[in-house]
């Protein structure tokens, strides 16, 4: 449940964006480009048709995302019918008792709730040189919000899983186009039984919307996007990790730094699961001028399963390093705001850089480590302004 | 007092007359999805890509000619409907229009309405 408190902070974070969104549509949209699409207000259509939309970084004012402005990723369409009553979820596989579970079971459990910066893998993708394949996300596909749902340990339980059982395999309900291998992926058993991997049915306080996996989605914090299941349908705990297309190739990292362009053996290569240590700067807005005078330069930072312990800024490319100011609200898988106030002392062209530092230790580095698909971009972010 | 209403009348006018303008000058329904480009292959990568997803997800690509021709492979395993006799005009085809030395794809927002919209596929 949300607190009155975060609720008020939600609204006036809408209505923040809802002053800057004219101003935003202005220089971005050239008049009648908008697309129309009901419950995504001012998102970045990086695709129709599978629906894949980008929130601008301008949005990383609030810590929880309002869900219009929070991105989605599809790899496949979007269920055509969602039927709640004859929604069922099945648990089966390496387990003592299989069963299935009806929303309205579902929702007899304990809800518990998490919020989690949940962020895509590719996020980032466009900044790779050299560019690789893959939707080409900017900066935007990582948003925050508090999803509630029963655990999914307490449904593994109640199935009995078998000493056999290492992997939790979750499947949806996306509709698969012609021969594409469908989004089957698999978790650890250890992940899959932490406290905070739920079932999650709400987000923000409302039930799911569609785009985000109505009824119930696997919530796995901390982690990639797309450990956290949508339209989930069937959970099949496995004997070892998930073979199909979406465990290999596809979310693998290579088990050694490579050279930008190199080719990597699929042998030598990991499965992607938790974040990286990252900031965004979310204003001033690249490009943007501004004048002599206190400028709050201001965004989000997040580090998977660890905490942000730092930001610091840049004002001069990066030869001097400030401490930005972290913002109150914190959990454990969520991002923390910050802001930095910073008066330049003259006009002319400025760069400005944001690096985080998480609780384990881990830095945004200067350059990105490249990768052949291009996941977990987290270099030291940068804007350009001027000032007059 | 005959000042005070005539203003509001004539600044209606002029808003009238504005607005008219404005809406003369609106282009029709966006389509929500977009085209591929021009091209002696735009039909046939239209049947063959299109299919399954819309034509932002090639146009935002930015892949060299080796990549391009993985990527045309990989979909012809998933199902894309290619002619052994099109496969090298189709990779010549995207190489040309989605090389990584073009500039980066301007994606449109979207806006929190019911669609009048039409998809262009």
């Amino acid at each position: 449940m949300n607190s009155r408190r975060e609720f008020l902070r939600q609204i006036s974070g809408a209505a923040l964006a809802a002053a800057t969104a004219p101003f935003m549509l202005t220089w971005a949209l050239p008049q009648g480009q908008a697309v129309p699409f009901p419950g995504e207000d001012g998102m970045i259509l990086r695709s129709f048709r599978f629906v894949d939309l980008e929130s601008p970084v301008e949005y990383f004012n609030t810590w929880l995302t309002p869900v219009p402005h929070f991105f989605v990723r599809n790899h496949m369409h979007e269920p055509i019918e969602l039927d709640a009553s004859g929604w069922r979820l099945s648990l089966g596989g390496e387990v003592e008792k299989p069963l299935t579970l009806s929303l309205a079971e579902l929702s007899k459990l304990e809800t518990h709730s998490v919020v989690n910066t949940l962020e895509c893998a590719g996020n980032g993708r466009s900044l790779h040189r050299p560019q690789v394949p893959g939707i080409q996300w900017g900066k935007g596909a990582v948003g925050t919000a508090r999803f509630s749902g029963p655990r999914l340990r307490e449904v593994l339980e109640r199935a009995g899983v078998k000493a056999t059982g290492k992997h939790i395999m979750f499947r949806g309900l996306d509709e698969v186009p012609a021969k594409v291998p469908p989004f089957i992926r698999s978790i650890p058993i250890e992940k899959a039984l932490d406290a905070d991997t739920l079932i999650a049915t709400h987000m923000n306080g409302s039930p799911l919307t569609k785009h985000h996996g109505f009824p119930a989605r696997a919530l796995v914090p901390g982690w990639i996007g797309a450990a956290s299941c949508k339209w989930l349908t069937e959970i099949k705990v496995l004997d070892a990790e998930f073979v199909g297309n979406f465990m290999s190739p596809g979310y693998r990292l290579p088990n050694q730094p490579v050279k930008p362009g190199d080719v990597v053996k699929p042998e030598d290569t990991h499965a992607v699961t938790a974040l990286s240590v990252k900031s965004v700067i979310s204003g001033p807005i690249d490009g943007s001028g501004l004048k002599t005078g206190k400028v709050t330069v201001h965004g989000a930072a997040w580090a998977g399963e660890a905490d942000i312990v730092k930001v610091e800024i840049s004002t001069d490319g990066g030869m001097t390093w400030n401490h930005a100011k972290l913002g109150r609200d914190q959990a454990h898988y969520a991002w923390r705001l910050w802001s930095y106030d910073w008066k330049p002392a003259k006009g002319g062209d400025y760069s400005i850089q944001s690096r985080a530092t998480d609780s384990q230790g881990r830095v945004q580095p200067a350059t990105p480590a490249w990768n052949p698909s291009g996941y977990l971009y987290n270099a030291v972010d940068q804007v350009n302004v001027h000032v007059s | 007092m005959f000042r005070k209403t005539m203003f509001p009348i004539a600044s209606a006018s002029a808003l009238l007359a504005i607005t008219t303008t404005l809406l003369a000058q609106k282009p029709g329904p966006t389509n929500v999805t977009a085209d591929l480009p021009a091209g002696a292959m735009q039909a046939k990568a239209t049947t063959a890509c299109l299919e399954c997803h819309e034509a932002r997800i090639i146009l935002q690509q930015r892949l060299s000619k080796a990549a391009w021709t993985k990527e045309v492979e990989k979909m012809t395993k998933w199902g894309a409907v290619v002619d052994p006799a099109n496969r090298d005009a189709l990779i010549d085809y995207l190489s040309a229009n989605f090389s990584p030395d073009k500039p980066a794809y301007d994606p449109p927002r979207t806006v929190n309405k019911n669609g009048s919209g039409k998809t262009s596929d």
